[in-house]
């Protein structure tokens, strides 16, 4: 894990046991669609409950979403929602699996052992690409349009280690951490430093990207 | 008429239950149809055996094309695609192939992929030529350079593409690099040479005889008189293999860029059953932009030289160059898309062979605005005016600068 303090705000106790993360770009916007995922060390009923399921679909030649995260050992499915077959494979080096999407059947949900990011990718389309991030708690969530969230926490942890990570952060190679210790969660801002890449772009655009 | 009926009602023949595709099977098919209305000025058109640039001479009710692509998957790793067009005129078959390959996709073990196609396919040039069958997404007539490409370019051979993944270097890059070699194709260039440089939306087929112009040289008893007054361009003539090698960067979906060089190493003074292999090389450089306002850029680069018969005077004796390039705009709205292209192209020549005076130097402008009114019906609307020079067509007794215009209205039926 890497430690990386950038902008810190306290903004005192707000809401018991409610933790507001920001995400903020280079230039002062905010930054969706970044997964945020809190440790909470010293709690008593840490990822108490099984890990949910979760879905990751395939529209319009495109994943769905095009970030999905899971809690460690969670089943993620793989419908397909296209007329078109898909194969969809990862080469993750401890979550490797192949699912051929064409068989008109669905496919056995993937169950993710370890942490980390897995990247997918269709071996029939070329240009579809998403991430599946699997983190050890139960407390996470992606930043809404606004570049924030607000993440439930167990407020008798003793501290919060609060990790945000996305593929478009070029900060400490997209994983960012920081630490609250103490007693009531309250906000937080990550202001990055250096400048997004591009957004990944699943909409019709004026241009091909992808060929037949 | 009679044979557009045929041509659609075979195409429609093809197992209808597949149409559209579906996750149960391992292929995909897509048909599609184009027909509409045209109004057209200018010389009578090369694929009637004269100078124009443009495919049609009459005014009025026009069949474009129909089109069959399919895409066989075999097991994990082995894709088939074969696209046939059929056309409404004397050029070849009524339906023959344009492309058909397979193509091997080994599942990725890394960051880095592997492609390996084997068979006849197009080079990787065009960035206009990205939809179903070949189709031209932006405009109904391709640019000066991949109407060429459909004219007279196919790869008949193999082709390996490495590319690595963007996240694997730093998200938003992408590089892939593929090389080829080929046989067969020789004769390409002679088209190009000997007619010069067009805008329309043909391909040309496997079996198609593209007549040329009534060349002097290629008269009885002249020097080329060898020559058919076709050319047949996929053919192979001297047994030599060419290669082109490509590579491309991009970055998201914010900049493309490619570029090749391309060698038919073919012998310039082979010949066979009225065929002649030209020895054809260029540069192709392309890129692609998205522009403020989610404006579309696309430009390409063609420059190289097409050269036959033996050395004469310090050249050969047909011994061309040629350059062309376009850069096209456009904006896409909901199902509506308005495009705007600028061409220009030149041929000079090294020769001073008499009576084969090829140079020619042009532009041409093409505005397209188009509807889709769903995944299987659009129309769309095509203002073309191509202006030329070209040396040769003084043999003729015609002007040898020339404005030729078309206006069409087109419907495009997809399934």
């Amino acid at each position: 894990m890497l430690l990386l303090l950038v902008t810190q705000l306290w903004v005192g106790p707000v809401l018991a046991g409610m933790l507001h993360v920001r995400v903020v770009g280079s230039d002062a916007q905010p930054v969706p669609n970044v997964v945020v995922f809190v440790q909470q060390n010293g709690s008593a009923n840490i990822n108490a409950g099984k890990p949910a399921a979760a879905i990751m679909d395939q529209r319009d030649k495109q994943f769905a979403p095009h970030i999905l995260v899971v809690q460690k050992g969670a089943a993620v499915s793989f419908p397909n929602s296209d007329v078109i077959a898909h194969h969809v494979y990862s080469f993750s080096k401890l979550n490797r699996f192949i699912l051929p999407l064409y068989k008109g059947t669905l496919p056995d949900a993937v169950v993710f052992e370890h942490d980390g990011i897995v990247t997918l990718g269709c071996n029939i389309h070329d240009g579809m690409l998403a991430y599946i991030v699997v983190v050890d708690t139960d407390v996470f969530a992606k930043t809404n349009d606004d570049g924030r969230v607000e993440l439930a926490v167990d407020d008798s942890a003793s501290s919060y280690e609060v990790s945000i990570w996305s593929p478009r952060i070029r900060d400490a190679k997209g994983h960012l951490v920081q630490t609250l210790s103490g007693d009531a969660p309250g906000e937080m801002t990550f202001a990055l430093e250096k400048k997004l890449r591009p957004a990944h772009i699943d909409r019709l655009e004026s241009v091909a990207w992808d060929e037949y | 008429m009679g044979r557009i009926l045929i041509a659609v009602l075979a195409l429609a023949g093809l197992p209808w239950s597949a149409m559209a595709a579906d996750n149960t099977s391992g292929y995909e098919i897509r048909y599609g149809v184009e027909f509409g209305f045209l109004k057209t000025s200018g010389y009578p058109s090369w694929t009637t055996g004269f100078v124009g640039k443009l495919r049609y001479d009459n005014d009025g009710a026009v069949f474009n094309r129909a089109f069959v692509d399919y895409r066989g998957r075999f097991g994990d790793t082995i894709n088939v695609h074969m696209v046939l067009e059929g056309y409404d005129d004397d050029l070849g078959n009524t339906i023959d192939f344009t492309e058909a390959y397979v193509e091997w996709r080994p599942m990725p073990k890394s960051a880095t992929r592997y492609r390996v196609k084997v068979g006849a396919f197009y080079p990787r040039i065009s960035l206009e030529n990205v939809d179903p069958g070949w189709s031209n997404r932006y405009t109904q007539n391709s640019s000066a350079i991949n109407t060429w490409v459909a004219e007279e370019l196919r790869t008949i051979g193999a082709e390996l593409t490495v590319s690595r993944r963007p996240e694997s270097l730093g998200g938003a890059h992408a590089f892939s690099a593929s090389v080829a070699a080929f046989v067969a194709n020789d004769p390409a260039g002679s088209l190009l040479a000997w007619k010069g440089w067009s805008v329309h939306d043909r391909q040309s087929r496997f079996s198609d005889k593209l007549p040329l112009p009534p060349l002097p040289q290629i008269q009885p008893g002249m020097m080329f008189d060898d020559q058919n007054p076709y050319v047949e361009p996929f053919k192979e003539i001297d047994g030599r293999v060419g290669y082109y090698v490509n590579g491309e960067w991009r970055f998201g979906k914010k900049f493309l860029l490619r570029a090749m060089h391309y060698d038919n190493r073919a012998d310039p003074r082979a010949e066979e059953n009225g065929q002649y292999a030209w020895t054809t090389k260029f540069e192709h450089l392309g890129m692609q932009t998205t522009l403020p306002g989610d404006i579309g850029l696309i430009a390409q680069w063609m420059i190289g030289s097409t050269v036959m018969g033996p050395v004469m005077n310090g050249a050969h004796v047909v011994d061309t160059e040629y350059d062309a390039q376009f850069v096209l705009l456009t904006r896409a709205f909901k199902g509506h898309r308005v495009s705007a292209r600028y061409d220009h192209f030149e041929i000079t020549q090294n020769d001073s062979t008499e009576d084969d005076n090829n140079p020619e130097k042009g532009h041409a402008w093409t505005l397209n605005y188009q509807y889709s009114f769903s995944d299987r019906i659009g129309i769309a609307a095509e203002w073309l005016s191509i202006k030329t020079h070209r040396c040769s067509w003084e043999y003729y007794d015609i002007p040898t600068t020339a404005t030729e215009r078309q206006v069409q209205l087109t419907l495009k039926l997809r399934f």
